[in-house]
């Protein structure tokens, strides 16, 4: 039981990471972000690229993903997002559909169907805690998501551009008279869930050994039950719920292997609840 | 009336349409063959499918990102009545509905607590649930497998030919596409338009906010069930890797891309996306880059969708609407709200205490914004509840029209007791209320809000609207005649077919004034009506709600911070500061009270 539940957690951290992204996007502007899933999975493709093909180090080429990632969020941003600012917040989640159709096009255009294998930065076998032994890439996703979730909620609590960007959610003509910029705001925060999104996937990638296009599409969506579950607000939440959403699918899949699709009936299940009893989430506040 | 001798001309395209391809694939005529009426069978599903998630988002704004799932359900339910039991295919698509409904409705269940987005996330939800578990189950829909849906039958005629399957399929088309139409143009359509822009104001019109989003979710289910049963039929199998969430996405690119609410643009819309990817093989993938290419620069540039274009090509929406701000108060002062009252209406009242507050205290949280507050509003008298910003006017005033559940005390309609009743209830039992942000729907025309108006009044049942019997056809034209005499009262003919949008505010407000009268309410509240106009037109509302009050008997509880218009009216004014009544007694007295003073202005330092 306890190695279940001790994998289950480490694959709850990367979920909660990419919930962490979606939850970025959704507090400063109330949009579901159906776009990450593909630009992390781009950035992953322009990562493999970058170390298999261009012999670049490994933590090079993941940068290199990374920062194509964080262009793209800013483009998308710069041509989509802005011109439709005031549009209802549906045409942009649509519009978040749309660019990631666009880039999965693209991937299956440049780099096809088939499956890539992503080369590992590791030797070693990992860590071994009890009878559970947790290989090097969880490790690494483990530790990226406590730094990422510390980072970006001292950044919220503690920064003024944290704390505008939330208050722009709540009041635009507020947030205008204090002189910040918003579209600096908004920039930052798809830049900054683009690359939440980047690092994830490349993670992921990583842990799974092989990846191909779209890959990233069957995370998102329980990056999406974890953040409903964390409240679809709360930074600390998502790792939660993320976590919560990575132990469930891991004891179901152990011990009712034989029930196809339990996993995601159950999340469905949970969601269902959580926004009927508690809309706010295991850990949004109350107030 | 040539409208009893015409024939539709939905019937007509219908049965041309449908007529055509068994013609033609029989003549073979421009080398229409099986291949081409293949095509044309998956374009007419793919818009039989749209249309009832335009009516669930565009119509009634609540969001389905589980399209897919409805779809599947009908494919299967098709699969194992007409395949495993081998029953009429009619009776697969019966079933379909049904099951289609029941899934809806518990869907629906969820969106009576969440709104917009959280919706979103429950309906992709069960999608998911659906695709990965359900459709899955072998006992049930054949597992991995799938399960055959053989072609429709009539008798011992097979619809073999795709030519034939196709007229059958645009008959079905024809009947949905006519549902959906009599569907906006009746109570139900508006009920779930003013749904969509401002739950508040639909309740306050007496529309059941709650039935009628489980009606939407309902009808969307059964309709989208039906879709996906011919979808089936014409592929020939259900198979759980045809109803995945990418599916769903599609739908919802294809609504907005159609642009929401406009049939004509979603079916369009739809019906090339179910065609095109059968041409455009030749591209070589390019297609899955060019096309979401598209439906971005559609929608950053053209967000309106195809059916804004539709609208712009008849010159629907070009028309120059006269929308003269300097014009206001020429026009406010020459129309006359006395508007006949529907027969029967406020006579079985008289003699009664139409509004009486008993103690009401409403807390949010810690906060006290209500404090004990009671006032009584005579019958035939404008009462008027003012107070500083902040008093708790607004929040009482949410107490008595059901919006805000008191902590404490009763709310007295009537002599009788309302405190736990549902708005649209208080609104049938005669609470009429306008708001401080205009309570209509903005972009319905302005006969279109009057017709909501007066919502309760129409004499139909909602299942009723569905099919436009002579009834509905009655009660719609009893309700656009007083729609008429209103507009011609308030001189406003030429915003007949306008969008409330584009009138300007004081204008908005008359219209909002005029259909809060039209129900003919016991107690009309009024929270700020003078409000963004100028003091002349606030003279010219006086006298027009004086003239209400002393022609048609008319009890009017006024919130109003213009005190001219106050004095002018009210024989009663209640006071009210920090949520608790200060005093109350003849305008001139209170506001000559230091007591009021003071909490207009604050305490005199001593």
């Amino acid at each position: 039981m306890t190695d279940v539940v001790v994998a289950g957690i480490a694959a709850g951290a990367v979920y909660g990471l990419f919930a962490l992204g979606l939850v970025l996007v959704y507090k400063a502007t109330k949009i579901l972000n159906f776009a990450q899933a593909e630009i992390g999975s781009f950035a992953t493709f322009v990562a493999w690229g970058l170390i298999t093909s261009w012999k670049l180090p490994w933590l090079v080429g993941a940068a290199g993903g990374v920062l194509v990632a964080g262009a793209l969020g800013l483009a998308f941003e710069r041509l989509v997002v802005r011109p439709l600012i005031d549009a209802p917040r549906l045409t942009l989640v649509v519009a978040t559909i749309g660019m990631g159709l666009l880039l999965a096009g693209l991937e299956f255009k440049i780099w096809g169907a088939s499956p890539h294998i992503m080369p590992s930065p590791f030797r070693g076998s990992g860590l071994t805690l009890g009878s559970v032994t947790l290989p090097p890439a969880r490790l690494l996703a483990l530790a990226i998501t406590a730094v990422a979730a510390a980072a970006s909620a001292w950044f919220f609590r503690r920064t003024t551009f944290g704390l505008a960007i939330l208050a722009a959610a709540q009041d635009v003509v507020g947030v205008r008279l204090t002189g910040i910029r918003l579209r600096h705001l908004s920039a930052f925060t798809w830049l900054s869930s683009s690359v939440v999104g980047a690092i994830a996937g490349i993670v992921i990638a990583l842990s799974l050994g092989a990846f191909a296009p779209t890959f990233l599409n069957g995370i998102m969506l329980l990056g999406f039950a974890a953040a409903v579950l964390g409240g679809m607000t709360s930074l600390p939440g998502a790792l939660v719920g993320g976590i919560v959403v990575g132990v469930t699918q891991a004891v179901v899949s152990h011990y009712w292997i034989s029930v196809a699709g339990l996993v995601e009936t159950v999340m469905f299940a949970a969601i269902v609840a959580v926004l009927l009893f508690r809309p706010r989430g295991l850990m949004g506040r109350t107030a | 009336m040539s409208a009893k001798t015409r024939v539709p001309v939905w019937l007509l395209a219908t049965v041309v349409c449908a007529a055509l391809p068994p013609i033609l694939g029989r003549a073979g005529v421009w080398g229409f063959d099986q291949y081409h009426a293949l095509i044309l069978c998956f374009g007419v599903t793919y818009a039989l499918a749209a249309l009832p998630l335009n009516l669930l988002i565009g119509y009634a704004g609540q969001i389905s990102l589980g399209h897919a799932a409805f779809l599947g359900i009908g494919a299967y339910s098709s699969g194992i009545i007409a395949g495993r039991l081998g029953l009429p295919f009619t009776l697969g698509l019966v079933v379909a509905a049904a099951v289609g409904a029941l899934a809806a409705l518990v869907i629906g269940l969820p969106a009576l607590r969440l709104r917009g987005l959280y919706l979103a996330l429950v309906t992709l939800g069960f999608g998911l649930a659906m695709a990965s578990m359900v459709f899955r189950l072998r006992s049930v829909t054949g597992g991995y497998a799938g399960q055959a849906v053989p072609r429709p039958q009539a008798g011992t005629f097979v619809f073999l030919r795709n030519a034939d399957l196709l007229a059958v399929i645009v008959v079905i088309f024809g009947l949905v596409w006519a549902l959906d139409r009599n569907l906006l143009r009746t109570k139900v359509g508006r009920g779930f338009l003013a749904l969509r822009e401002d739950e508040e104001v639909a309740a306050a019109f007496g529309v059941d906010v709650p039935l009628y989003k489980l009606y939407a979710f309902a009808l969307y289910g059964a309709l989208s069930a039906i879709a996906g049963s011919v979808f089936g039929h014409v592929v020939g199998f259900a198979q759980q890797e045809s109803f995945t969430f990418d599916l769903s996405l599609l739908f919802v690119v294809i609504v907005l891309i159609g642009g929401l609410r406009s049939r004509p643009g979603v079916a369009t819309a739809a019906f090339f996306f179910g065609v095109t990817p059968r041409f455009f093989t030749f591209l070589k993938g390019w297609e899955l880059i060019i096309a979401p290419a598209i439906v971005m620069f559609t929608l950053v540039r053209h967000p309106g969708g195809l059916g804004q274009t539709f609208g712009e090509l008849r010159g629907l929406r070009t028309r120059k609407v006269a929308t003269h701000e300097d014009d206001d108060e020429a026009e406010t002062s020459s129309a006359s709200l006395v508007l006949p009252r529907p027969a029967g209406e406020g006579v079985e009242r008289r003699g009664t205490t139409p509004l009486e507050v008993r103690d009401v205290t409403v807390r949010f949280g810690g906060l006290v914004t209500v404090d004990s507050a009671s006032l009584t509003v005579e019958a035939g008298q404008i009462t008027g509840l003012i107070g500083p910003n902040g008093a708790g006017k607004s929040t009482l005033f949410n107490a008595i029209s059901g919006f805000v559940r008191p902590t404490k005390g009763r709310v007295l309609l009537h002599g009788t007791d309302v405190t736990d009743a549902p708005p649209h209830r208080r609104a049938a039992l005669g609470i009429g209320r306008t708001f401080q942000n205009i309570g209509l729907v903005k972009d319905l025309t302005v006969t279109e809000n009057l017709l909501l108006a007066q919502h309760r009044l129409a004499g139909y049942g909602p299942l009723t609207a569905l099919v436009h019997l002579p009834a509905v056809g009655k009660g719609e034209r009893a309700l656009r005649d007083r729609a008429d005499e209103t507009l011609h009262a308030l001189h406003f003919e030429r915003f007949a077919t306008s969008e409330l949008r584009e009138l300007s505010h004081g204008q908005q407000r008359i219209v909002e004034l005029a259909a809060a009268l039209l129900t003919a309410p016991g107690v009309l509240l009024l929270d700020e009506p003078s409000a963004g106009m100028s003091p002349a037109a606030a003279e010219a509302l006086a006298e027009r709600l004086l003239q209400v009050r002393d022609e048609l008997g008319q009890t009017i509880l006024l919130i109003e911070h213009h005190l001219p218009l106050v004095l002018a009216t009210c024989s009663t004014v209640h006071v009210m500061d920090a949520g608790r009544m200060l005093t109350s007694g003849a305008p001139a007295d209170v506001t000559a009270d230091p007591s009021v003073v003071a909490a207009y202005l604050g305490e005199r330092v001593a």
